[in-house]
């Protein structure tokens, strides 16, 4: 892992098409290692889908074809001789809707180190659940009930559950579309300090369409629109005198 | 501007005629689903009491009780207790023995009835029951010159008698059964040699000739059954399973897949008969296989309930959500982990119905059976499997229809007990497959 002012993930003259339709206009971003970046910018500006591009998500999708390169750590991931399951272990991701799995919670946050083989005993496996569910917040409010089922949880929860279910597999850079989208005012707070937390062992990437969020949780800030990169820079910059007039609009509320 | 509220009823107390309309829409509409449900219910009850009334005779027998004295010089003549030797003595002569021992014994009871004849007493058992006692001396050489108790089948017109299909007045009309055996048989009731008992031999024998209805039973009817269940499960479930996570999860969408789409929609519509006549083509007259062989019916079978299952797990895989899917991708999950791990674990209940469904199908077809000669006259039992998929059997269904063909009326008793067994066997999958489904369906 490089410092924590070092460079993560380098993407450059990036453009995503669906099918016809081009979602991604020649966007370059550098995002450091051990800061939050928040992607923000009005529905449909394209930065959902440049987040699902920084782990492959996108290939799941036929249609969807990228050019331009980006690299982890000085790697290409869309080289050839990339398997994107490996790259994915790496860059873990938590989605718009909370998702966990209709398993126990131990099982949802022990799925990951199972499939990559992280864990040597049922008691390390143990070990890496609990730590996993701490780096959550999620710990004590589960620790009693850690069979019972992770979709019985509360929606707050359930995203926290998520979160440490992407920590358990130890990535480098952790994608957040959207995380709190579907959450009370009460549990986004709890997320929002959590990734503050994370920040000091992962890279975070956070795509959000609430202007307060990134202000409040992130260190840089990109403002996406139409598919194109107005503007990235310092978060406090970015709202305390964004360079574009575009961007200016957009915190002020004229658009979006 | 036009006045809203000059429309509106003046009081919430008052409805307006509108919404009075409105509800009696409402209320008809109600009416007529109940009415719908009671006109299915009520006939699913009129075709379950039918079926039971008219098939649960075929489940009590009548036997005659009878103290054979296994008399060595007839049934022995060697004297040997050589089985090969005692061989020699056919039904015929063990046909004789019986007569005789009868009517000795119905003497002894001091029992007289007015005209009866010799072949009056002979044809009060059934013409089975020669074999019956064969089958069971040449089996234990050793009961000769004992006095064995033995249980014989009664005549299918004095089982029909004792069941009310039968009366004094339709004896006199057939050639058949004369009005004294049914007043000997009235005696020997009273005496207790003449008794009705569970009919196991209906689900445990095979099935017998036109004369002697009493003797027919389903066993190489359901061991067929049961055999081509097994190489339709075997076969179909793993294949269509297969084919539809590839279809569903990997197959890119193209012209081909397209095509192959259009195809798997159309088989499930083709008429059951088709797939008989492939199977006749293909596995009997090309690839050689035996006719009415269970083989040959599981594999008809199995194609014509692959579409079946291949539609219904395809929907069953299209309904797990795909932030599932998403999930296990996020953590790093390849595809297949994704699909085998979550995926395939959700679409099972469906899966087990789409399966249940098709084996229903299966087990309930007859048409593709006819055409590969699965409706053959079978005394033989298969062997067990897997050398039993390539013997000759008959399925329950086609034994209903064949006992339907019969002349004799006891078999259209047989025939409705063949359903019944049909169902039960129909029920006892469905048990199976609700058990897997609440196994399955922990899905929190």
């Amino acid at each position: 892992m490089s410092d924590a002012t070092g460079l993560k993930i380098a993407a450059r003259d990036v453009d995503v098409f669906y099918g016809d339709h081009h979602a991604i206009k020649d966007v370059s971003v550098a995002i450091a290692d051990r800061t939050v970046t928040a992607f923000i910018g009005p529905s449909g500006c394209g930065k959902s889908t440049f987040l699902r591009c920084l782990n492959r998500m996108n290939d799941t999708i036929d249609v969807c074809r990228v050019s331009g390169t980006i690299e982890l750590d000085g790697e290409d991931i869309y080289d050839r001789r990339v398997d994107p399951v490996q790259l994915r272990a790496r860059v873990g991701m938590v989605f718009q809707k909370p998702n966990p799995f209709p398993k126990s919670i131990f099982d949802n946050v022990a799925y990951g180190p199972r499939i990559h083989g992280l864990t040597r005993s049922r008691g390390e496996l143990d070990e890496v659940v609990e730590n996993a569910l701490r780096r959550a917040a999620l710990w004590d409010e589960v620790k009693d009930r850690l069979s019972a089922p992770g979709t019985g949880l509360s929606g707050g929860q359930q995203q926290r559950l998520c979160i440490a279910r992407a920590v358990a597999t130890a990535p480098e850079v952790l994608l957040m579309d959207e995380p709190c989208s579907a959450l009370d005012p009460i549990a986004t707070a709890q997320i929002e300090e959590l990734i503050d937390e994370l920040r000091g062992n992962f890279s975070v990437v956070i795509v959000t369409h609430s202007m307060q969020q990134a202000a409040r949780v992130s260190q840089r800030t990109a403002f996406f629109h139409l598919g194109d990169l107005v503007e990235f820079g310092e978060t406090g910059q970015i709202f305390t005198n964004p360079q574009d007039p575009r961007t200016e609009s957009y915190i002020t509320g004229r658009i979006g | 501007m036009t006045d809203i509220a000059g429309v509106r009823p003046p009081r919430l107390l008052t409805r307006d005629a509108r919404t009075r309309r409105r509800n009696a829409a409402e209320f008809r509409f109600r009416l007529y689903g109940r009415v719908a449900v009671c006109i299915g219910v009520a006939a699913l009850i009129v075709l379950l009491a039918s079926v039971v009334a008219n098939g649960v005779g075929a489940f009590r027998q009548t036997f005659l009780t009878l103290d054979l004295s296994l008399d060595a010089a007839e049934l022995d003549p060697s004297g040997a207790r050589d089985v090969a030797a005692m061989k020699k003595v056919t039904t015929i002569g063990y046909g004789r023995f019986l007569t005789r021992q009868l009517k000795a014994a119905i003497a002894e009871r001091g029992i007289r009835i007015e005209g009866i004849t010799d072949s009056d007493i002979a044809g009060m058992i059934s013409k089975a029951a020669p074999a019956q006692v064969r089958d069971r001396v040449l089996a234990d050489p050793g009961l000769i010159g004992r006095t064995v108790a033995f249980r014989l089948l009664a005549n299918g017109r004095i089982d029909g008698y004792l069941k009310g299909r039968v009366t004094m007045k339709s004896a006199r009309l057939d050639g058949n059964v004369s009005p004294a055996q049914l007043r000997l048989s009235d005696a020997l009731r009273k005496d207790g040699m003449l008794a009705m008992a569970f009919n196991w031999g209906f689900i445990t024998s095979a099935d017998a000739s036109e004369l002697r209805p009493e003797a027919a039973g389903l066993g190489v009817a359901i061991l067929g059954s049961a055999y081509m269940m097994i190489i339709v499960l075997f076969l179909a479930l793993p294949i269509g399973v297969a084919s539809s996570i590839y279809l569903e999860e990997f197959a890119p969408t193209n012209r081909w897949t397209d095509l192959i789409e259009v195809n798997i929609s159309n088989l499930a519509a083709v008429p059951s008969i088709v797939f008989g006549i492939l199977g006749l083509a293909i596995f009997i007259n090309f690839a050689g296989l035996p006719q009415s062989a269970p083989i040959v019916g599981g594999l008809v079978l199995t194609l014509m309930t692959l579409p079946t299952i291949i539609i219904a797990t395809r929907a069953a895989l299209k309904s797990v959500p795909p932030s599932i899917r998403d999930a296990a991708l996020g953590v790093g999950a390849s595809k297949m982990q994704a699909i085998m791990h979550h995926v395939v674990p959700l679409a099972m209940p469906g899966v087990l119905t789409g399966a249940i469904i098709g084996l229903a199908q299966a087990l309930g077809e007859t048409a593709p059976l006819l055409l590969i000669g699965m409706v053959a006259f079978v005394r033989d039992f298969p062997a067990p499997p897997p050398e039993g998929f390539l013997d000759p059997a008959t399925a329950l269904p086609v034994q209903v229809y064949n006992f339907t063909q019969r002349a004799d009326p006891a078999f259209a008793e047989r025939a409705s007990g063949a359903i019944i067994v049909l169902m039960v066997f129909l029920l006892a999958m469905n048990l199976v497959a609700i058990l897997l489904r609440r196994r399955f369906e922990r899905r929190w």
